[in-house]
């Protein structure tokens, strides 16, 4: 091999080295396979001014209740101009209970998005809402502003995909 | 890409789909845990939608999506929400030679020789062929000039890292680590 210098083009030997690089990296270190899948779920909204709500904090908590071990997932996501805070907790009937709250509190309303549809309730003045029941697997959260404002403040506040 | 700005969801979910295994590596190298990247991921292409006005080719594009991508794993990194794994972590993950055939045999010792020539290279270097490698090649000029190197006048040019490797892999197994 020819001493290369940093200077010098891109020859055949350094894509054929940048191509083995690829290679290892992508089989020691995978993307999940079904992450795209989730990333366009997440695009979906065809909504071009939004605030994206990035994940702050994710606590699995066993809940000890009386029929036996239950598992509740609280999630806090942060955004430019809200914090939403979600309890996520299983319904005996395999559905997800979603309790949650704005913060500041903001009277909105509050969309879920899942591959089977949206549902949607809205957030009283304290800021609380809750989806009571909510199919399981991936699913979206959207706050809508309150009016459409003119000046552009009023945009919608996305999450990232979750699964439920 | 006009495509994906008009509103074409499958124009943009191909470009989701082309583009995420090189981001992944971007937030994988920068020292995320596999759930952190994911986030990462998510957050950083629901920030183009805001973006896709300003941004005028693939090439800038792709850059743009690397860049936004580091900045949000420092952001993660920042929050503390995990610890930098110690330097050449991902050395350990290399697969075993599968038994099998004589080439294989010796496409797997190639495959150590350049294994063991990264982790002799600094984190830095480590981490930018580690992106560039997954970088379209039509891309790799306007990424390369956001992410430090150099772009010739001519073209691309190899850059101090891929110049070290050539060197490393050039001396042979003498010289690597036990």
């Amino acid at each position: 091999m020819k001493p290369s210098d940093a200077g010098g083009p891109l020859d055949e030997t350094d894509l054929q080295i940048l191509a083995d690089i690829h290679d290892l990296f992508d089989a020691a270190d995978p993307m999940p396979p079904d992450l795209p899948d989730r990333i366009r779920f997440s695009l979906a909204l065809r909504d071009l001014e939004i605030e994206v709500a990035r994940l702050a904090a994710e606590e699995d908590q066993q809940v000890l209740a009386v029929r036996g071990a239950e598992q509740s997932r609280t999630i806090t996501f942060d955004s430019d101009s809200l914090t939403i805070m979600i309890r996520i907790d299983l319904n005996p009937d395999g559905t997800a209970r979603v309790d949650g709250w704005l913060a500041p509190p903001h009277s909105r309303r509050v969309e879920m998005k899942t591959t089977a549809g949206t549902l949607t309730v809205a957030a009283d003045e304290q800021g609380r809402f809750a989806f009571a029941s909510v199919p399981r697997g991936t699913a979206q959260l959207v706050v809508r502003p309150a009016d459409q404002v003119p000046d552009g403040s009023g945009r919608s506040v996305v999450t990232p995909a979750l699964i439920l | 890409m006009n495509a994906a700005r008009d509103g074409s969801e499958d124009a943009l979910g191909q470009i989701v789909n082309e583009l995420s295994p090189l981001l992944w590596q971007v937030a994988r190298a920068a020292g995320l845990s596999s759930g952190d990247a994911e986030d990462v991921l998510q957050t950083v292409w629901l920030r183009l939608l805001s973006h896709l006005d300003s941004i005028r080719s693939p090439a800038a594009l792709t850059a743009w999506l690397v860049v936004t991508t580091k900045r949000e794993a420092w952001r993660v990194r920042a929050a503390g929400r995990r610890q930098l794994p110690t330097d050449l972590d991902w050395l350990a993950a290399l697969p075993d030679p599968a038994p099998g055939s004589e080439d294989r045999v010796v496409i797997d010792d190639q495959r150590r020789a350049l294994w063991t020539a990264i982790g002799r290279l600094d984190r830095r270097c480590q981490e930018l062929l580690r992106i560039i490698a997954f970088v379209p090649r039509p891309d790799y000029a306007a990424v390369a000039a956001r992410l430090g190197m150099r772009p010739g006048s001519v073209g691309p040019t190899r850059g101090r890292c891929l110049a070290k490797l050539r060197a490393v892999l050039a001396s042979g197994p003498e010289g690597s680590p036990a």
